[in-house]
């Protein structure tokens, strides 16, 4: 995932050089989707916000072991979860990740006729349908799709099974095919061997 | 085996998550069938797309996280200058709904003898055409000579001649309207908007038929009504509860129309049933709530929810940044203020705005 890179060379720049427009780069790039997470959990604004700084200052304190991360994005989600779990259990409050109340904007899926064989029309539709999808499957959808996380860290950050991960993704994909007119139907199966 | 497994691995290629085994079982089915290949094209294609890279919140909430190590004695090499006034702490806003009962309906009861009688300005036009209407930012209850009654939503005119209750009962209706009808067989109920007439026996429905929208929309709450769409005659269309018709304006018809000949797609039919939208809890429908003082949306693009925000609190909106029409949004706002629900808006939708008196406009 082309981002993941992008990302490891800002780590490398902030950890050899101390970088400073590096170190903001990587706030601006992060800020909005860590701090969605950690809203879902903490159910706050403010608490996310300030969440997010706190997974900041430990990226900055920690820069120089961060070189050497394979999946970055994968680490700052789970410390995001990590401390946001750690706060509610200092609040004394129920320390659990919610089914269905995560807030996941997905910024990828809009209308460009440069890009995209579909009408505007259709592209409303993909949008509404991503929209509809319980938010725990958007969420999954949009980590795999946006962050580039793989089903196993998906898995493990959300504390599920691969084989639901797979089920989610199968479930957003239908969905999204259905706007542009694409189902199968049953009769299909010889293909495939087991 | 189900059809499950093809999107499973569908889904898995294009994550980049398919086993060498798996790529070809796939490959083997999609052989099968050529026709699968432009779908799928499409979907690898969406798949690629990046999202957009500006976040302009972010940077506010970048120089705050700069003061707070500050704060917190953490040592940062050079650090920005004190922060400028306008942005500090309160600029992340919670996240809050208001409070209060919903406020109570504005302006009352309309009696038919009042209208002759009090010289109410909202009212009376002329002697033979009765006529009520709204402007932005407020809403209105009218009874009718028959005894049903109607709420006027913002920026919507409700009219009706001297011959009402004779052997009809005829009203015309631009804006948006919730209707509750009296049942009486004999004289059926007649709603004419622009695009279409409702027949209505006895029952409680809402009607959207605002000129510069693109659509006209009847949603029905109780009973069954009957629609006629204007240049169609012959399809009278019933609804049942819990339905409703959503019915596209022709291009031309009105000069303020967005919809342009050529946008309109083949596969979306002009005229479409679909179910009223329930937020989770509500006994209301979204459609509806704006009965209850709630503003609801659910799942619209910002440009529409722009447009309802326009009459609810009477102001203009201007996107200067075209894109963010696009957002899809959710909300219920009751009592707050249009800077109260913007500011909701913005911490859960990523986009910034300005509000002068009473314009907003969009970044």
């Amino acid at each position: 995932m082309h981002e993941n890179e992008h990302i490891k060379r800002l780590l490398s720049a902030i950890a050899l050089n101390n970088d400073q427009t590096a170190c903001k780069e990587l706030f601006l790039l992060l800020h909005s989707r860590l701090k969605q997470f950690a809203y879902s959990i903490l159910k706050s604004g403010e608490e996310a916000e300030e969440l997010v700084s706190d997974v900041f200052i430990r990226i900055w304190q920690k820069r120089d072991q961060l070189t050497t991360i394979e999946s970055p994005l994968f680490y700052f989600y789970t410390t995001t979860k990590n401390l946001s779990l750690n706060r509610l259990k200092k609040q004394k409050r129920q320390v659990s990740l919610s089914a269905e109340d995560w807030l996941v904007q997905m910024n990828s899926i809009y209308f460009d006729p440069e890009q995209l064989m579909m009408t505007e029309e259709i592209m409303r539709q993909i949008k509404k349908a991503v929209n509809d999808l319980p938010s725990r499957c958007r969420l999954i959808f949009k980590l795999i799709k946006e962050d580039g996380l793989k089903y196993k860290e998906v898995a493990d950050l959300l504390q599920l099974s691969v084989k639901t991960i797979e089920a989610q993704m199968a479930i957003a994909l239908r969905r999204i095919s259905k706007c542009m007119h694409f189902d199968i139907k049953n009769s299909l199966y010889t293909g495939i061997k087991k | 085996m189900s059809q499950e497994i093809f999107w499973v691995l569908l889904s898995k290629k294009l994550s980049g998550e398919a086993s060498p085994a798996e790529l070809k079982d796939l490959e083997n089915l999609v052989l099968e069938h050529a026709e699968w290949q432009y779908a799928i094209q499409n979907l690898e294609d969406l798949w690629k797309q990046q999202p957009p890279k500006d976040d302009m919140q972010a940077e506010d909430a970048y120089m705050l996280h700069l003061h707070r190590m500050k704060e917190m004695n953490i040592a940062f090499g050079d650090m920005p200058e004190p922060l400028p006034a306008i942005i500090g702490k309160n600029r992340i806003r919670k996240w809050y709904w208001a409070a209060a009962a919903s406020i109570a309906f504005a302006l009352g009861l309309f009696a038919f003898n009042k209208f002759f009688n009090n010289n109410s300005e909202k009212t009376l036009v002329a002697r033979e055409v009765n006529e009520i209407s709204t402007r932005q930012g407020s809403k209105t209850k009218v009874e009718l000579p028959d005894g049903s009654v109607v709420w006027l939503n913002a920026g919507s005119k409700l009219t009706y001649n001297k011959e009402y209750g004779q052997q009809l009962r005829e009203v015309t209706l631009t804006g948006e309207g919730y209707f509750d009808v009296v049942k009486m067989k004999e004289k059926p109920f007649i709603i004419h908007t622009s695009n279409i007439n409702i027949k209505v026996l006895g029952t409680v429905f809402n009607v959207t038929a605002y000129p510069e929208d693109k659509q006209t929309e009847t949603s029905l709450i109780h009973g069954s009504i009957e629609v006629t769409i204007k240049n169609r005659p012959n399809n009278k269309i019933i609804l049942s509860p819990n339905e409703k018709l959503v019915v596209y304006n022709e291009p031309g018809e009105n000069g303020n129309t967005h919809l342009k000949e050529k946008e309109i797609p083949e596969k979306i039919p002009l005229v479409a049933i679909k179910q009223l939208t329930y937020q989770n809890n509500d006994t209301i429908a979204v459609e509806a709530a704006w009965i209850r003082d709630k503003l609801s949306f659910k799942n619209e693009l910002f440009a529409d929810v722009a447009k309802k925000m326009e009459r609810w609190y009477d102001v203009t909106f201007e996107f200067e940044n075209k894109r963010k029409e696009n957002l899809l949004m959710y909300g219920t706002f009751t009592t707050e203020t249009v800077e109260e629900a913007l500011a909701a808006l913005e911490f859960s939708f990523g986009f910034r705005y300005k509000i002068e008196h009473k314009k907003v406009t969009i970044y």
